[in-house]
């Protein structure tokens, strides 16, 4: 091997060390705050899911060694999800129908809009998106409040169904409505799912979509063929970005409603952990809403894999 | 290749992280070790000791925390803190206060007393007065949470219903005054409600009723519904440790969820006024505050309440008390002092809807001097209720574990 044939091998070589250095120093502040406020906070979550409750106060104490955890309120949760003892069940079906339904709400109204704007919007595109989003400025408490008053028994939405008195409408809408939750989470969430669909539906090539028309294709097997499928990891992402959060909401239900009839995982959560001695509980609904959030997340990864290997 | 650019930093990678699970794993041994420590020291806490009417409790006065010296000058140039629920200390008692003496009030809120105790305990905002609920007191005193008051300087005691100057809670009220004194019964709004809820053969059952679906509410306080629950079912034992007992209330919860959905809240001061609740399980302080929050042009007259006759029903009241940490011991004693006051204890009623348990304002006189509507006059609380109403207590941990579970099981919603 000559010394020419050394150091052009070599120099590959340090390029990847340098690239990787550069690489661990990029990734540094990400991975040190995936340690201190997803991994830590995790740890003190089953610390305290595991751990005991104070004898005076019944308030937790975390038990920071594994060897000493006991899995008593983990196993109560566990062991009432089903059954004739199954109190949790019931709520966690219910989150699931609300949140599964709100999504694809949410999709179904997201979708088009985001299509407009970042497709046939023209030079409205920038205004457009910014007034979608004007709403959302507002803070999610004060927009829930205007609900509330607007659903209020002698609200607006009451006046304009009695057509200005000629009928006699007195719909409860506040008092324990499925309807006025799945829909307070639709309003809530929407603004999520437009912009990253937008994001997707905005980077689609424009000559592959001509090209699916050049080939033949009429504009439903077009977008159902090309678009639909080009977009899918946006979708995936979006639905995510929306869901998730709504996993975990507890907020919309308490203040559009308050019943126990909607109460979501979320409410679940936050009443254990308002209750003496049940913050344990409250810990593993968390770990469970954060096992079935994973799964999606495994789904999410394997679809944009997919898209990069295929792109 | 990808391969072999893997398998040279892996190796590196393997020797920074032996590397670092070397310098690691003894301080993660020490710091679990010391965890360790840390949780065999803290359960050697001392048991929860409760008090009833059977078994009154007379509190020990501990050597570190004595109370503090008779004839201290007020702390000057201090802001006083008071930790109290929102809306439930007057602020024009409060100005009276801060002009009389010069100081500045700051007034946090808390949601619930439980909520309370956690940020007390937390110790991040040093909190001079809290307005508890006697149900509480085991705590408060067992945790060492409170400091024994100096009787010299609060002298208005002699103002206040002979019962809370030495109540089971706190024999000798070494470490509380009776701040309200309120009862739980019935509330409703005439114009959604037209039936006289209050002369049906058992009232409580109204809630059961689904005639009025979808316009109920019960309390979101588990001790305080429940107990309602067992009353309806003519159990007057509100601290029941009956695993019978509790079943049956878990029983009536869910059908109460199937009959009427009610919300659970505690805002029915503002919702029964407006008629967005029209039939709600109220405190009564509650339903005289809601004359505050009538609808423009509304009148007092669509409210009612209903709280049995005999006084035998839940009848509570809440403290004040100086906690421990408070930087202004000697303004605090002075608070609550003015607030027993005749004079700011009617500001505070007249404000708050809760009345104080004060001598001179006789209950016979409490509609005529215009602070409670005729039509709701079973809201006003006597003296003889407390010699045969119930009262909810402080529960062992157990007892208190199998409670909450029957209302988290309510609260989740069934089926």
């Amino acid at each position: 091997m000559t010394l020419t044939e050394v150091a052009a091998q070599a120099k590959p070589q340090s390029t990847r060390t340098r690239g990787s250095v550069l690489g661990a120093a990029l990734a540094a502040p990400g991975l040190i705050w995936l340690l201190l406020f997803f991994l830590a906070p995790l740890y003190v979550v089953l610390a305290i899911v595991f751990g005991r409750t104070d004898p005076i106060f019944r308030t937790a104490v975390p038990v920071w060694n594994p060897l000493l955890w006991d899995p008593t309120q983990f196993s109560y949760v566990l062991s009432r999800i089903v059954g004739s003892q199954g109190i949790f069940g019931p709520a966690l079906l219910r989150t699931a129908v609300f949140v599964v339904t709100a999504g694809l709400l949410c999709l179904l109204i997201a979708f088009p809009v985001a299509y407009y704007v970042s497709r046939l919007s023209g030079r409205w595109k920038g205004l457009l998106l910014a007034l979608l989003i004007a709403p959302f400025w507002i803070s999610y408490m004060m927009r829930m409040l205007a609900w509330v008053n607007l659903l209020q028994d002698d609200g607006l939405v009451n006046r304009l169904l009695s057509m200005g008195g000629l009928f006699d409408v007195r719909v409860h809408w506040l008092t324990g409505q499925p309807v006025v939750v799945v829909l307070g989470l639709v309003y809530g969430y929407v603004a999520y799912m437009i912009l990253p669909l937008y994001a997707g539906l905005d980077r689609l090539p424009q000559s592959t979509l001509e090209a699916a028309r050049d080939l033949g294709a009429s504009r439903f097997a077009s977008f159902w063929r090309v678009t639909l499928p080009m977009c899918r990891p946006a979708i995936v992402a979006a639905l995510l970005l929306t869901m998730l959060p709504m996993l975990g909401d507890y907020f919309t239900s308490d203040m559009l409603s308050a019943s126990p009839k909607t109460a979501m995982v979320g409410n679940l959560i936050n009443d254990s952990v308002q209750s003496p001695g049940q913050t344990g509980q409250a810990g593993a609904l968390v770990m469970l809403v954060l096992l079935v959030a994973v799964l999606p997340m495994f789904y999410y990864v394997r679809v944009t894999t997919r898209g990069d290997v295929a792109s | 290749m990808p391969a072999a650019n893997h398998s040279g930093s892996s190796r590196r990678q393997f020797l920074l992280r032996a590397a670092l699970l070397a310098g690691g794993t003894p301080a993660m041994v020490a710091f679990l070790n010391a965890c360790a420590r840390a949780e065999e020291t803290s359960s050697s806490a001392p048991s929860l000791k409760i008090a009833s009417p059977d078994k009154p409790v007379t509190w020990d006065i501990l050597k570190d925390n004595e109370p503090i010296a008779d004839g201290l000058a007020p702390e000057k140039s201090a802001t006083l803190q008071l930790y109290s629920y929102a809306d439930y200390v007057s602020p024009d008692a409060v100005k009276s206060f801060e002009e009389k003496y010069g100081a500045t009030v700051a007034v946090s809120t808390f949601n619930d007393t439980d909520e309370a105790i956690t940020k007390i305990r937390a110790g991040s905002v040093d909190y001079d007065v809290f307005f508890p609920s006697y149900d509480q007191i085991g705590k408060l005193v067992n945790g060492s949470l409170l400091r024994p008051l100096n009787h010299s300087y609060i002298t208005n005691i002699n103002n206040v219903w002979p019962v809370f100057t030495n109540p089971f809670y706190d024999q000798q009220w070494r470490y509380t005054t009776p701040y309200t004194v309120y009862t739980t019964g019935i509330g409703w709004n005439n114009t959604e409600v037209p039936a006289d809820i209050g002369a049906l053969e058992n009232p409580y059952a109204a809630l059961w009723d689904p005639t009025y679906k979808n316009k109920t509410a019960v309390i979101d306080d588990w001790h305080t519904a429940m107990s309602m629950v067992l009353l309806k079912e003519g159990i007057t034992d509100v601290n029941t440790n009956s695993a019978a007992d509790l079943k049956i209330v878990g029983e009536q919860l869910t059908a109460l969820v199937a009959a009427t959905s009610p919300k659970v809240t505690i805002t029915m001061y503002t919702d029964v006024p407006t008629g967005q609740i029209g039939l709600a399980q109220m405190w009564s302080g509650d339903i005289i505050n809601a004359q505050n929050y009538l609808p423009e042009g509304g009148s007092a007259e669509v409210l009612r309440y209903w709280f049995p006759a005999d006084g035998k029903g839940l009848v509570d009241n809440d403290l004040m008390v100086v906690l421990r940490g408070g930087k202004n011991p000697v303004l605090s004693h002075l608070f609550i002092n003015h607030m027993l006051e005749t004079e700011s204890a009617k500001q505070n009623f007249k404000q708050i809807g809760y009345q104080p348990p004060q001598v001179s304002m006789n209950p016979d006189s409490l509609v005529t001097d215009g602070f409670v509507a005729e039509n709701i006059k079973s809201a006003i609380v006597r003296p003889e209720y407390y010699d045969v109403g119930y009262r909810i207590l402080e529960l062992d941990p157990d007892n208190d574990a199998a409670w909450h579970n029957v209302w988290r099981a309510f609260k989740a919603g069934g089926s």
